[in-house]
């Protein structure tokens, strides 16, 4: 319906994954999909989310313009970076000392 | 429009739910705690309108203009769940309708999905499918606000409390014309609907200290015709399911 690509703004949440707005903490979780069965995974953007199951729903009807035929989301602070340590998902990482790009902070996060 | 009989009036009671409950979930899309929120809430507004319109289209088959039944209709004659007759005051209704009401749909559809009635056998699967997002939605945010410490526990607690009479009702009608499509095949009798409710929704309400067991139907005023308690949605919404104002703009 309405697709939010992972590069768009930095300077909201950071930390590790998590923010506290109004009480109901909300992580953010990044989104991949394949259009069909043997294409590559790729990154399609992020969601908040407080959970697992409202992060699939999200996921879901937020970036439903394509007929996918696999979607997943993945916590970014699961995410283990390997040759980077300032990118958006070393900077959300637990213990990575918060104060990172926030969401989707930089163009290296797809 | 003439006299519906059983089946039709069985259509008219689904399709009339989920058009109202398309216009509650779009008040919401605007409004809603969190983009996210709001996107998934006009996705399943668009999700009920849809289905919607696949039911209606179901009464040619019995003899019926779909777009007369979904054009002209005063607000008095429609069959939607009581629960729907006015928009939803705060988030914690919200949720609570989407467990309760849009519960109560799904479990109403997958009856219709087993009986004998080709069209439903053939368009309704594809309709439950989308609602298992509904019901992830529902489930989460349920117990999102019922874990909270703040006011949103209580109102949430208060909205489903006040909706799960007329919907048990509405899900589960003693009336002759139920008791007909029962024997038709077209639908499963009332206790088992009872049952998959209670499997559906039983054990996110009792996150909010609800037992459906205890809850007594609200069957004061039924009205058999439109197969509903008394009152009807309120004029607005249905200027609005009706497209009035679009289709006052229209040029001949």
């Amino acid at each position: 319906m309405s697709g939010r690509a992972g590069g768009e703004g930095a300077g909201r949440g950071g930390g590790a994954g998590t923010r506290a707005r109004t009480g109901l903490h909300e992580g953010i979780y990044e989104v991949f999909a394949r259009k069909r069965r043997g294409d590559p995974l790729r990154h399609i953007g992020y969601i908040d989310a407080p959970g697992d199951e409202l992060a699939r729903v999200y996921a879901w009807k937020t970036y439903d313009e394509e007929n996918w035929f696999e979607m997943c989301v993945v916590p970014r602070g699961a995410v283990i970076p390997v040759n980077r340590s300032d990118g958006p998902w070393a900077a959300n990482r637990p213990g990575a000392g918060g104060g990172g790009a926030g969401r989707g902070g930089g163009g290296d996060a797809a | 429009m003439s006299v519906p009989g059983p089946l039709a009036r069985h259509i008219l009671s689904l399709a009339d739910t989920k058009r109202l409950l398309g216009i509650r979930y779009s008040d919401w899309i605007l409004g809603s705690p969190s983009l996210e929120t709001g996107i998934a809430a006009s996705a399943m507004a668009q999700d009920e309108w849809g289905h919607a319109r696949l039911l209606y289209s179901m009464l040619k088959r019995l003899g019926f203009d779909p777009v007369a039944v979904e054009q002209d209709r005063p607000a008095e004659r429609y069959y939607s769940a009581p629960a729907l007759d006015v928009p939803f005051p705060d988030w914690a209704a919200f949720v609570a309708a989407t467990v309760v009401v849009d519960g109560a749909l799904a479990v109403a559809l997958e009856s219709f999905s087993h009986g004998d009635f080709a069209l439903a056998r053939s368009r309704v699967p594809k309709m439950l499918a989308e609602e298992e997002y509904h019901h992830q939605f529902g489930a989460a945010w349920f117990a999102r606000l019922a874990g909270a410490r703040f006011e949103g526990a209580r109102r949430l607690e208060a909205a489903a409390r006040a909706a799960l009479p007329s919907t048990l009702a509405w899900l589960l009608p003693e009336d002759s014309d139920y008791e007909t499509i029962v024997a038709e095949g077209r639908v499963r009798p009332g206790a088992q609907v009872r049952e998959r409710f209670e499997d559906r929704v039983g054990a996110t309400l009792a996150l909010a200290g609800l037992r459906i067991g205890e809850i007594e139907p609200a069957r004061v005023g039924w009205d058999p015709e439109r197969r509903r308690g008394p009152g009807a949605p309120g004029e607005e919404a249905v200027e609005r399911a009706r497209g009035d104002r679009n289709r006052a703009l229209f040029v001949e």
